[in-house]
């Protein structure tokens, strides 16, 4: 790439990164480098963005998100987490009946068995 | 609202295909090719009318969606700004309100007559082809809801094919230090923009109606 084409790459570049070719082209190629990867990191991060709004969403209703997960895969509904997350966020009330189609299909492992908690007694020293 | 600005930042990169184009809301986002991604819309939850009045009825505006962001945008956009009310109304009573989720070139899209969405390239298509999509994954309307396992059964959704272009160009440049390699191209994803007619054939279907 020519000098052009890197400056303008370069724009918001702090200091003489954004000034200066031989600082800038350095910036400029990790910049690119990190934008290769973020591409591939981008998906990951917007699935690790929506699974917990899905979470919130159905816990709003008594569901948390793993039974929902479940019990939507039981119904064989193939709605993914990207739409799950904006009905949950816009469509309230599609939301509550994808959460109560759930709930019916999978209401939950209620054998679970929790560990006893030890209560602690101290002594006040 | 700092965080939630922030990450619409980060998720306002996204998705050039998952665009869909929201009548109220002129914000731009810039688009790169990525797959299945897509706005979370709503920007600024507290304050949406302000965002949404402002650009309001631009030809072809296109922005995240959410219906109910825009039943909100719609009300408030009344009371702030009585020049442009006549505008207002006309075009809600234009917009039907129902939604669709549909699936096109293995991605899903939330989908609402009268807007735009990009697709992957379809490569059959020309411009001004009718379209008809026949995964529709769910049906919404303001009282009902149609949830498909796994499409709602004879659901359709029309739309027309209005421009076979491509994305804006990526920059893909691999490196290896102390190597000696480095390879830097160009690349620009063939899409597909299709504007969103109606949504049909749902009406046999099992619904899920909430009491509200």
């Amino acid at each position: 790439m020519n000098k052009n084409e890197i400056f303008k790459l370069a724009k918001g570049f702090r200091g003489r990164a954004k000034n200066c070719i031989k600082i800038a082209r350095e910036r400029v190629e990790k910049a690119l480098q990190y934008s290769y990867r973020d591409r591939r990191n981008k998906k990951r991060d917007m699935r690790a963005l929506w699974i917990p709004r899905i979470n919130a969403g159905t816990c709003q209703h008594g569901v948390n998100y793993g039974n929902f997960m479940h019990g939507l895969m039981k119904e064989n509904i193939q709605l993914n987490r990207k739409v799950l997350s904006e009905l949950s966020m816009h469509e309230p009330y599609s939301f509550k009946a994808l959460v109560n189609i759930s709930r019916n299909a999978f209401p939950g492992n209620k054998n679970v068995v929790l560990p006893t908690r030890k209560v602690d007694v101290s002594l006040n020293v | 609202m700092a965080s939630s600005s922030s990450t619409l930042a980060l998720c306002s990169s996204f998705s050039a295909q998952c665009k869909v184009s929201h009548h109220q809301n002129p914000l731009t986002f810039p688009s790169k090719s990525s797959i299945s991604l897509f706005k979370p819309n709503s920007l600024k939850l507290a304050s949406p009318p302000i965002l949404f009045t402002k650009p309001a009825f631009s030809p072809v505006p296109k922005v995240s969606e959410s219906e109910s962001a825009l039943i909100e945008a719609e009300f408030d956009e009344r009371a702030p700004e009585p020049a442009q009310v006549v505008t207002a109304t006309k075009e809600d009573l234009k917009r039907e309100d129902i939604y669709a989720v549909v699936m096109v070139g293995s991605r899903q899209y939330i989908v609402f007559p009268g807007r735009y969405i990009y697709t992957q390239r379809l490569k059959g298509a020309n411009v001004d082809d009718k379209i008809v999509l026949n995964k529709v994954l769910l049906v919404g309307t303001k009282t009902t809801t149609y949830i498909g396992k796994p499409i709602v059964t004879n659901a359709v959704v029309h739309a027309v094919v209005e421009e076979q272009g491509l994305d804006p160009k990526v920059v893909v440049f691999k490196y290896k230090k102390k190597k000696n390699y480095r390879r830097n191209i160009g690349h620009r994803q063939p899409n597909t923009r299709i504007r969103i007619i109606g949504i049909t054939g749902y009406q046999d279907y099992p619904v899920t109606t909430l009491d509200s």
